[in-house]
């Protein structure tokens, strides 16, 4: 289901939200100041009347889409994912969680994919979410992914977090070969020993060091889970139980996210796998490029190989 | 005023007297917001049986957006006068089990939000007015809010935000009654001038005694006039207004509970004044 080649797409929801606006006359792309940051440009330009601007104000943002949604519309909220989260919580799960409407919010640039410490980075964003319940929570691990789980959540009922890619981002699933599922897993690389589990941007992660332990001859597995919430706890205990350790990889704080998510869904069982969970350690993590944050909080390809051949030793 | 005018002022006043009875009935069982829902009966006469336009299958062409949800008690009296929900049913407002909350949740009938977290009802009016209207639909948009909520920063992003986008089928209801949750609110943390506020943020607004009838019909008929701007009523009100024996004794109640010594003097009050206005 992998592409032979990465694919770099400049501005992909530019492409993605135009496609779905054009399919869908119901869908409002809605946006807090951040329309060029998200790359919210031809909807607003060619389809004006889908597109609404709150200006710099997010907890109006999410309370406004919410009201659009009780008029009959699907809102698609979009701004940085620490202020959809931070910023509007109260108004997620208040005026958004807590009714049938189909309310969709996606939170760009999450976790470390954003050069501004702190303050523009969101590594919380999944386990806060992910704690409202009747919610569905989201994290794609490319364009492929990300455009048809947002295909997908325009059905769905209530709250639908989706985080977004925006920018130079690898294009890794072809589309012609896979197709997002509510809940579903994919394995990406079957194998002994060492089960990988990852989500969203840090699949890619995975992907790179995976590569590198091909390279060096390591057993392992890979298992992509998209779908934070509703998780899929049978397909999750089956890969988990299959290995001797379990090396879970995220974009987000290791408290709430994907890590303590499989933990969860394993302790539920009993008896299980050790699990070492990689991702932003419980710290402010730093700023700059990407590559320099994943250096510094040894989440670059050759950190996380290692870590993963070390869980054996 | 006319003699048809009087007539259809006498009529709202009767069913505010019935409102104000139904609240005491209701709260009177285990305890409720009494005060707010007593004050507010004249809006919710004019609101819910002048104002609002009926579709055909019994309910309101309209929408109404609770903000506050401690005002719910409101809609429960005048949706009582309505026949949408029977007394009976309301006494179990308060109670362990019930479906009738003191603060409402989404999709309960009468309630188009989730009305608890303070501030967050003026977003989501302006939101429902901005897709009625973006659907062309000719669906005016009611919010009531409360004078305290007015501390929340999220009212005046919404207020913003329906000044410019001109939400002219909107209106806004401000149950103006100087106190919130721990006082007064001149004193907890002063609101006014409040029309002049949302002047300047694009609305038009108007102070309205929140308990006299033929101005608040004046004012729901002014807002249909205002072209390009959303509408915005400041209540004055005070807790048990309509009951004087009521707003004697218990004039910053916040809530009230079950076992006080003052529900048979306001009953009979209010039956009196039920009495007089029948005949």
């Amino acid at each position: 289901m992998l592409l032979a080649e990465r694919i770099i797409d400049g501005a992909p929801f530019d492409e993605i939200s135009f496609d779905l606006c054009s399919r869908r006359p119901d869908v409002i792309m809605m946006s807090a100041d951040l329309s060029k940051y998200t790359q919210l440009n031809r909807v607003k330009k060619e389809l004006p009347d889908q597109h609404l601007d709150v200006g710099m104000a997010e907890q109006n943002l999410i309370s406004v889409a919410a009201g659009v949604a009780k008029a009959g519309y699907v809102p698609v909220a979009t701004t940085f994912a620490c202020y959809a989260t931070r910023r509007a919580y109260d108004q997620m799960m208040i005026c958004m969680g807590t009714g049938p409407k189909t309310s969709i919010v996606i939170g760009f640039t999450p976790g470390i994919a954003n050069p501004a410490r702190i303050h523009h980075q969101a590594a919380e964003d999944l386990g806060m979410i992910r704690a409202i319940p009747n919610t569905t929570v989201i994290d794609p691990m490319d364009v492929t992914e990300f455009k048809q789980a947002l295909d997908v959540a325009v059905d769905l009922p209530g709250l639908v977090y989706l985080r977004g890619h925006r920018g130079d981002t690898p294009r890794l699933l072809d589309p012609e070969r896979y197709t997002f599922e509510l809940g579903k897993t994919c394995t990406l690389r079957e194998g002994a020993n060492v089960g990988v589990v990852a989500t969203g941007h840090a699949t890619q992660w995975a992907l790179e060091a995976s590569e590198i332990l091909q390279k060096d001859g390591f057993d392992h597995s890979l298992l992509h889970v998209p779908t934070i919430k509703p998780v899929n706890e049978s397909e999750i205990v089956e890969f988990c139980f299959a290995h001797d350790q379990i090396v879970t990889v995220e974009n987000h704080n290791i408290v709430t996210g994907l890590g303590s998510l499989v933990t969860e869904v394993v302790a539920n069982v009993g008896r299980g796998p050790r699990i070492t969970r990689l991702g932003i350690p419980d710290v402010w993590a730093p700023g700059g490029t990407l590559a320099h944050i994943r250096k510094e909080l040894a989440l670059d390809a050759d950190a996380l190989a290692s870590k993963i051949r070390g869980v054996c030793q | 005023m006319t003699g048809e005018q009087s007539k259809r002022v006498r009529a709202l006043e009767l069913i505010a007297a019935k409102i104000r009875r139904n609240v005491l009935d209701i709260c009177m069982q285990r305890g409720g917001y009494a005060g707010q829902g007593v004050a507010l009966a004249d809006i919710a006469a004019c609101l819910y049986f002048d104002e609002m336009r009926s579709d055909d299958k019994g309910w309101f062409h309209d929408r109404f957006v609770l903000s506050n949800g401690h005002d719910a008690i409101m809609t429960y009296g005048a949706l009582a006068e309505h026949g949408s929900y029977s007394l009976e049913e309301l006494r179990s407002y308060n109670e362990d089990g019930t479906k009738i909350d003191q603060s409402p949740i989404e999709g309960q009938l009468g309630f188009e939000i989730t009305a608890g977290s303070l501030g967050q009802g003026p977003s989501q009016a302006a939101g429902i007015a901005w897709g009625e209207r973006h659907q062309g639909s000719d669906k005016r948009v009611y919010c009531l809010f409360s004078d305290g909520e007015l501390q929340e920063g999220n009212v005046w992003e919404a207020a913003m935000f329906a000044g410019h986008q001109k939400l002219s089928n909107m209106v806004y209801i401000i149950d103006n009654n100087d106190m919130q949750a721990t006082g007064s609110t001149t004193d907890v943390l002063g609101v006014e001038p409040v029309p002049e506020k949302f002047e300047a943020f694009g609305c038009a607004a108007r102070r309205v005694n929140g308990n006299d009838i033929p101005e608040i019909l004046d004012a729901f008929a002014e807002a249909k006039h205002i072209k390009d701007k959303p509408y915005v009523m400041v209540c004055d009100t005070r807790l048990f207004a309509g009951i004087d024996c009521l707003q004697e004794a218990l004039p910053t109640a916040h809530y009230v509970a079950a076992h006080s010594a003052d529900w048979q003097a306001g009953l009979s009050e209010i039956n009196t004044t039920l009495a007089a206005l029948a005949d």
